[in-house]
């Protein structure tokens, strides 16, 4: 079985994402207004979305991952209208998601988490039978890929460390290969060692040419890693610009509204 | 006591020494969490031996006929239950079901009853009979909890008395005797000296086991006993997973309901009363917990065993029969305790390892592996 076939390849409509456009994104959770009208485009690289506890960040991510589906807005990659009403349907147009809880399934081994929910699987009388073996090697496969220090994966992931963990949901969400990937707070529990990890994972992601949006509180390596950022605030963008071009100082000010952009970004 | 060390966010935090946790080193944690777990399989074999000494006979051919057949009579419920409950639900209508297949089964067949022939073709449409009536069951479980959203243990204590009361409608309150000849070779007739009962709770034992491992059923079962949100998340079908889930317990329920007519020559509705507490009480002390994500087909075998070698090595040695349910409930809270207990030790030994200096990051335990925010 073609190892390559199995993962994300271009297929009908999407291609290497180009762009990943947002209009009028609106949500609410009965009174409480999340998002109000966000308009936003994202290139590949790596773009900060930083912002205030209740800005609206993970709102924003949980849409473009399929988990909620926006009140108003629409949503277009490569030009072309999508709609993520599930998870699954987010993962079809190729985006690949790294939940701040994880969501992995703490009694399954690496493998079993990695293939959640699309697993190897090869036809025996009739019947889908999975390939534990086949999985459990590209599991293996990825996890040294990314440099990651879990010593045997076929063990539960309910026995690793924190770190071990959100590496296995990292692993997850670029296994597959797809052009965009989201993540929210990958780094949020880390100590320095697994954060240095991580973020040369992002920097291999970027420079393969991914699409990575990440939601962050660490100001300062953001605004060292990414390409633009984009600061929320009560459910509106209150800023964007080239990470070059501005400054932690700056950011935190236009997060906490003592600053406010002169009609958008740079 | 204990060195010093920095923990992730400047704190102070103790190393413990390898005597502070527990009394054991981890060494000797791991292996007693190991032996805890398959504690199983050596108490039924301590029963089993102690029983012998006590009375030869416990070992003889008819006694262990005995044992084994009766075991088949409910394993067939909690095959489905082990399912269940690695989900992280419960179904406690299995009972119920077991009764209605049966009762709908034996209604159809007494009243097709051939004096002169066995009636296997009526036996056939009997055993149709009954697994419909038990999936159709199950299948309406499934359907209230995955789109009604409500407790599988609120659904299925209402169905647990609706299809009771459907039994009771058809049998009217009655047993159904009358079936055919066929159905008796089945409950109690033998091949190459081994029970029928005991071949097909064998194979469907052996099928459920493959299948819980090297099946995408399988595998969503414990995904989804261990974080739900995740399967969800993941694209799978809930609702298709949960209705699948249910449906195949009601249908081995109802199979086992034909099976008890057969086997006892008659049908009532009650049939499954005390089946549904033994039922669980297997899976429980086969080592699958109720918070579901984890367990073992096999590991039910060896519960059901443990209660039916009791049972029977309680008669043989004279214990009053009221003593069995003293000891199964002691039985089912030692099993719960011991699994408990191996589940700390391991998550204490994970702990050693990371505090250690490996990475100074706490384990969030939880099904849903979640960081608070």
């Amino acid at each position: 079985m073609n190892y390559r076939a199995e993962r994300f390849e271009a297929t009908d409509g999407v291609r290497p994402p180009g762009e990943l456009r947002l209009e009028g994104l609106v949500k609410a959770y009965g009174h409480v207004v999340a998002l109000r009208g966000v308009s936003l485009l994202f290139r590949p690289g790596l773009t900060g979305i930083v912002g205030d506890n209740g800005a609206g960040k993970s709102t924003l991510l949980k849409i473009l991952s399929g988990v909620e589906t926006p009140d108003a807005g629409t949503i277009q990659l490569n030009g072309r209208p999508i709609a993520l009403s599930t998870p699954a349907a987010a993962r079809r147009a190729g985006i690949e998601s790294l939940y701040q809880d994880l969501a992995l399934a703490d009694t399954l081994d690496v493998g079993g988490n990695i293939f959640l929910g699309r697993e190897l699987t090869k036809s025996v009388l009739g019947l889908r039978v999975l390939k534990r073996r086949l999985m459990v090697t590209q599991a293996r496969e990825t996890i040294s890929r990314l440099n990651i220090d879990i010593p045997d994966v076929r063990v539960a992931v309910r026995t690793l460390s924190g770190g071990q963990r959100q590496a296995v949901a990292l692993a997850r969400a670029v296994h597959f290969n797809a052009p965009v990937i989201l993540m929210d707070e990958p780094t949020a529990a880390l100590g320095p060692r697994e954060t240095a990890a991580v973020v040369e994972i992002v920097r291999q992601l970027v420079g393969a040419g991914k699409l990575v949006i990440m939601v962050t509180h660490d100001i300062p390596r953001i605004v060292q890693l990414a390409h633009r950022i984009v600061v929320m605030r009560a459910g509106r963008v209150a800023f964007e610009v080239a990470a070059s071009q501005t400054s932690p100082d700056e950011l935190l000010a236009f997060m906490v509204g003592s600053k406010v952009a002169a009609g958008g970004g740079a | 006591m204990g060195q010093q060390m920095l923990g992730q966010r400047g704190q102070l935090v103790k190393k413990p020494r390898d005597h502070e946790i527990g009394a054991l080193s981890p060494t000797g944690s791991k292996y007693l969490a190991w032996i805890l777990e398959f504690s199983n399989v050596g108490v039924l074999v301590v029963l089993v031996v102690m029983f012998t000494i006590l009375s030869p006979a416990f070992f003889s051919s008819i006694s262990v006929d005995n044992i084994l057949t009766e075991t088949s009579l409910f394993l067939l419920l909690s095959l489905g239950e082990t399912f269940v409950m690695i989900s992280g639900g419960i179904d406690i209508s299995v009972g119920s079901m077991l009764g209605l297949g049966g009762v709908a089964a034996a209604s159809y067949m007494s009243s097709h009853y051939s004096a002169t022939s066995a009636g296997a073709l009526t036996l056939l449409v009997g055993l149709v009979i009954a697994l419909g009536t038990g999936a159709l069951g199950g299948l309406l479980n499934g359907a209230v909890i995955a789109y009604m959203g409500i407790n599988p243990l609120i659904v299925t204590l209402a169905t647990y008395g609706g299809f009771l009361g459907v039994a009771d409608l058809i049998s009217n309150g009655l047993p159904i005797a009358n079936l055919p000849g066929a159905s008796y070779t089945l409950g109690d007739g033998t091949v190459v000296g081994i029970p029928y009962l005991v071949i097909i709770a064998a194979v469907f034992t052996i099928v459920l086991s493959w299948m819980s491992i090297n099946t995408r059923f399988g595998r969503y079962t414990f995904a989804i006993g261990a974080n739900r949100e995740a399967v969800r998340r993941a694209g799978v079908n809930l609702r298709k997973h949960t209705m699948m889930l249910y449906g195949m317990t009601g249908l081995l329920a109802g199979l086992a309901g034909l099976l008890n007519a057969a086997h006892f020559e008659s049908a009532t509705s009650s049939a499954g009363a005390t089946d549904l507490l033994v039922a669980i009480a297997a899976v429980v002390i086969g080592g699958t917990p109720l918070t579901g994500g984890e367990g073992r087909v096999w590991g039910t075998v060896i519960g059901a065993l443990i209660y039916t070698v009791l049972e029977n090595g309680f008669v043989l040695v004279g214990v009053p029969a009221f003593w069995q349910l003293v000891v199964v409930a002691v039985l089912i809270v030692l099993a719960v305790y011991a699994d408990q207990y191996q589940r700390t030790l391991r998550a204490n030994m994970v702990r050693v390892v990371e505090v250690q200096g490996v990475a100074a990051t706490p384990v969030t335990g939880g099904a849903s592996g979640g960081r608070v925010r």
